[in-house]
């Protein structure tokens, strides 16, 4: 068994491949940011990232849709593979969501306007039914009375909820969240973690780096934890939190616990 | 930002209104012994300078007369006077323009009662003071109006004041645009307009035979049209909404242009030509184009968009060269629409969208070809009017018309310089930033003399450019390289996270760009922007140097050569320093409100 498919339960095991990524390789200039990763994400599974500042967590997951190129190894996304292809690029983004640190909601649009605006462009959809379904993620993030609102007008907690449903908006099959919760004031991460777990339990198939560990022992499928651009440990929930193997991974969970 | 709700800031000067002036004038000037100094020096500089200005305009030599005799010559210059009625019609359908727009965009300023009373106050203090520096020889009826216009505003305002204590009435715009009206006509009509002139210290006026006494109802039918305008604006505005705001935004960007080249110039049509050359081209890019585009705007049709687009692109800058060399003829009007449909059909794909947006894209197409080429062919063809001096533009309408239409076209140039100039492509970002530096580099006179002298010698035979093209352009490829250090500023503030996020979402470059980025962009460079066009406001004065009759030319070099006013050039220099400051300041107060506005809708 490779080291991507570790601790692969048979239920999981079973299922399509969403995300495949072998021997990622990324170098900033001359600085090697992930080396030769592999990672593969089932269906419908949620994929929690865990590891050091700077062990390169935001930079594999930016390469999954683009953000980042990488420049060896190779990703598949949902059965495409990443290349320079522009048509493969826009086909993958718009099939998977991205959720950033700080929200980068879109200041001059309105809640609403943030939430349709890929929908209307990207997917061409009518104006009214953008909107309808926008109402409804709205009633979903739980904030359907701030849509005509600007994001400046909001709360840290509201902005990042906009944020997921404005992603969600493009019906994704795979959602991606980069520290969604690091930017928020305490009071304000259990709203939005409200939210990720909701949409975990609907099935959606999604990568969370987060540092937040009450939401991966209770959400997560599988965790991997990475170190200075390595994979260096994958396994379940239980398996981190009762006897990890590695003693970098002991070190870590020592250390954040 | 990290409050559930705010509600928007209001603007700071709600709360001076709360302090009496007494305090306030403690507070702000005379807080301490440094700032007791300053301001006692600096009211002894603006008295002095005020005093100066009021020695000059009514010094004993200064002869009004020869602004007030040639108020149109500096309005519209040689305009025929039998024609004259064309420069109304003209004035009425910019103005009607203008009062539907500021109610289509419901414009409120936010103009409150209390800052009328303040306002007031603040008329009433100036003339009182203006009155007690006049010298000594000027005239009684000066003197009296100053103590009258004096007391009755100061009291005005006080009990204006007294209205509006907290200063929160706002005064709907409509309102304010009557009163401003109101007071225009009553100054039109009350003040005895005509010939002004000192004779021996008195201001003599004859009422008769100027154009000021014989403007008087035009002017009151294009002030009703203002307000009544912006009251339909504001009706036709809720039942009609965006479609209203478009058709608006169109008639800005080619309205002018009719006015200028269809009313005022009125062609000699040969109905001949037009029929068997200028409607069937129009006709053949209008229908063909919008076929074209119907059928790539569809979604999933940008691959075939951006092939059809590049060779059309690449044919019509073949046309181009062509022309060039004169392999060919071609009319100048058909390379044009070549070019202008190629651009499109490359834009066109990332706008796509279902049946209706394609039938509005297909349509919009149509329309502006009809515009297009119907301008093109006024252009072309010969005026009708028979004007004495070659410039059939002169006067304010030259300044206004050339500062209006560079402002015009050099924005959308310096914001396509800026992008390239922050582009990823290396040829872009090299050439917009040699052509930026170079044009920079460069004085303004300079690049206006290159295109009125020596680009004519560069043109392919045949291929003429007239004088107020070649300042026209000239001034643009000026401006845009100033727009677009403007811009590039802006787009240097838009921060990274917005591409990111834009790109997650699946948007394309244009996408991207044109939703995102530029919107944040050219909000954060209203200032500079507006700066640039104060300064292309003013800088119209130089086409006088190239051959142009703009207001600082005629009021510099034509007035003082007329027999009557033999060598009078201070009067006119001043009068035109005052309209050149109104239009300034109001430019630059309008776009201080706008940025407020914007940044009480964020509430960023
Ligand atoms: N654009 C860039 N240019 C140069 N180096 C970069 C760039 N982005 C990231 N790096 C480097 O790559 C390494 C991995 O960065 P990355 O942001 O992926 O870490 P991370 O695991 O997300 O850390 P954190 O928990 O702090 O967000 C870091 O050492 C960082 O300095
Ligand atoms: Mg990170």
């Amino acid at each position: 068994m490779s080291i991507a498919d570790q601790a692969l339960t048979e239920d999981l095991a079973s299922r399509d491949d969403m995300i495949v990524c072998t021997g990622v390789s990324k170098w900033f200039d001359d600085f090697q940011a992930l080396k030769g990763v592999d990672v593969t994400v089932k269906d419908r599974e949620v994929m929690v990232v865990l590891g050091p500042s700077g062990s390169g967590k935001s930079t594999l997951i930016r390469c999954i849709n683009r953000l980042e190129v990488h420049q060896e190894g190779s990703i598949f996304v949902d059965g495409i593979e990443l290349t320079n292809d522009t048509r493969n690029i826009e086909r993958i983004r718009s099939e998977v969501g991205m959720v950033f640190q700080q929200f980068n909601l879109f200041p001059h649009l309105s809640v609403i306007d943030n939430v349709t605006l890929a929908p209307v462009w990207v997917r061409k959809k009518s104006k009214v039914e953008a909107e309808q379904k926008a109402i409804e993620l709205l009633e979903r993030v739980g904030i359907p009375e701030q849509a005509q609102k600007y994001p400046g007008q909001l709360s840290g907690g509201q902005q990042q909820r906009v944020a997921i449903a404005r992603s969600l908006a493009m019906e994704p099959k795979i959602m991606l969240f980069d520290e969604p919760t690091s930017a928020l004031d305490p009071e304000m991460i259990a709203e939005v973690l409200d939210v990720m777990k909701d949409l975990a339990r609907g099935g959606m198939t999604m990568m969370v780096v987060t540092h937040e560990m009450g939401f991966a022992r209770e959400v997560a499928d599988r965790l991997v934890f990475m170190e200075s651009g390595e994979v260096v440990e994958v396994g379940t929930p239980e398996h981190f939190f009762t006897n990890p193997r590695e003693d970098r991974t002991k070190l870590f969970l020592s250390q954040i616990l | 930002m990290s409050d559930v709700t705010m509600t928007p800031t209001s603007p700071s000067n709600g709360a001076s209104n709360r302090t009496s002036p007494l305090q306030w004038v403690r507070v702000n000037l005379f807080s301490s012994v440094s700032n007791t100094i300053q301001t006692i020096v600096f009211t002894a500089i603006t008295l002095g300078l005020l005093r100066a200005l009021l020695g000059q305009a009514f010094s004993e030599e200064a002869d009004w007369t020869s602004v007030s005799t040639n108020l149109r010559l500096l309005m519209i210059y040689n305009y025929p006077a039998d024609q004259i009625i064309r420069i109304w019609v003209s004035a009425a359908v910019v103005l009607l323009a203008a009062g539907l727009s500021l109610g289509a965009w419901k414009v409120e300023p936010g103009y409150t009662v209390g800052r009328l009373g303040r306002h007031l106050v603040g008329l009433g203090l100036f003339s009182l003071v203006t009155r007690l520096l006049l010298p000594v020889h000027a005239p009684d009826t000066v003197r009296t109006w100053l103590i009258i216009i004096g007391v009755v505003s100061l009291v005005a305002g006080v009990v204006v004041q007294r209205g509006d204590p907290d200063g929160d009435r706002v005064m709907g715009f409509g309102t304010v645009l009557s009163g401003v009206a109101l007071t225009f006509l009553a100054v039109l009509w009350l003040v005895p307009f005509g010939q002004y002139g000192l004779v021996d210290g008195v201001l003599v006026a004859e009422s008769g035979t100027t154009v000021a006494s014989s403007t008087k109802v035009p002017w009151t039918v294009l002030l009703i049209i203002v307000v009544a305008s912006h009251r339909v604006g504001i009706i036709l505005g809720r039942a009609l909404g965006r479609s209203l705001r478009a058709a608006l935004a169109a008639f800005w960007v080619v309205g002018p242009a009719f006015v200028i080249f269809v009313i005022l110039r009125d062609p000699a049509f040969d109905w001949a030509h037009v029929w068997s050359t200028d409607i069937p081209i129009a006709a053949m890019f209008g229908l063909g184009g919008a076929a074209v585009l119907y059928f790539v705007a569809a979604p999933g049709k940008t691959e075939v968009a951006r092939a059809v687009g590049a060779m059309l692109f690449a044919f019509a800058l073949f046309n181009w060269v062509a022309a060039f060399f004169g392999w060919y003829p071609m009319l100048q009007k058909v390379r044009i629409s070549f070019l202008i449909f190629a651009i499109v059909v490359l834009l066109v794909p990332a706008f796509a969208g279902d049946r209706s947006t394609r039938r509005r894209v297909a349509g919009g197409w149509v329309a502006a070809m009809v515009v297009f080429h119907w301008l093109l062919t006024a252009i072309n063809t010969e005026s009708t009017l028979v004007i004495t001096a070659p410039p059939f533009l002169g006067g304010f309408v030259l300044t206004v018309g050339i500062a209006y239409y560079v402002m015009l076209a050099s924005f959308p140039l310096g914001v396509l310089l800026s992008l390239a100039r922050t582009s990823k492509l290396p040829i872009f970002r090299v050439m917009s930033t040699g052509y930026i530096e170079v044009i920079r580099g460069v004085p303004l006179i300079t690049v206006l003399f290159f295109f009125s002298i020596m680009l004519p010698l560069f043109l392919p035979k045949g291929m003429g450019i007239s004088d107020l093209a070649a300042v026209f352009a000239g001034y643009t490829v000026f401006s845009a390289a100033y727009m677009a250090e403007n811009v590039r500023g802006g787009l240097q503030s838009v921060r990274r996270g917005q591409y990111e996020a834009a790109d997650a979402l699946g948007l394309t470059t244009v996408q991207r760009t044109s939703l995102i980025v530029l919107p944040q962009a050219l909000r954060v460079s209203i200032p500079n922007l507006v700066g640039q066009a104060i300064a292309v406001f003013k800088e119209t004065s130089l086409i006088a140097i190239v051959g142009g009759f703009d207001l600082l030319r005629i009021a510099n070099s034509t007035i003082p050569n007329q027999p009557d006013f033999l060598g009078q050039k201070r009067p006119g220099l001043l009068f035109i320093s005052l309209v050149y400051f109104v239009f300034a300041y109001s430019m630059s107060k309008s776009s201080q409100r706008l940025e407020a506005r914007l940044k009480d809708a964020q509430a960023r």
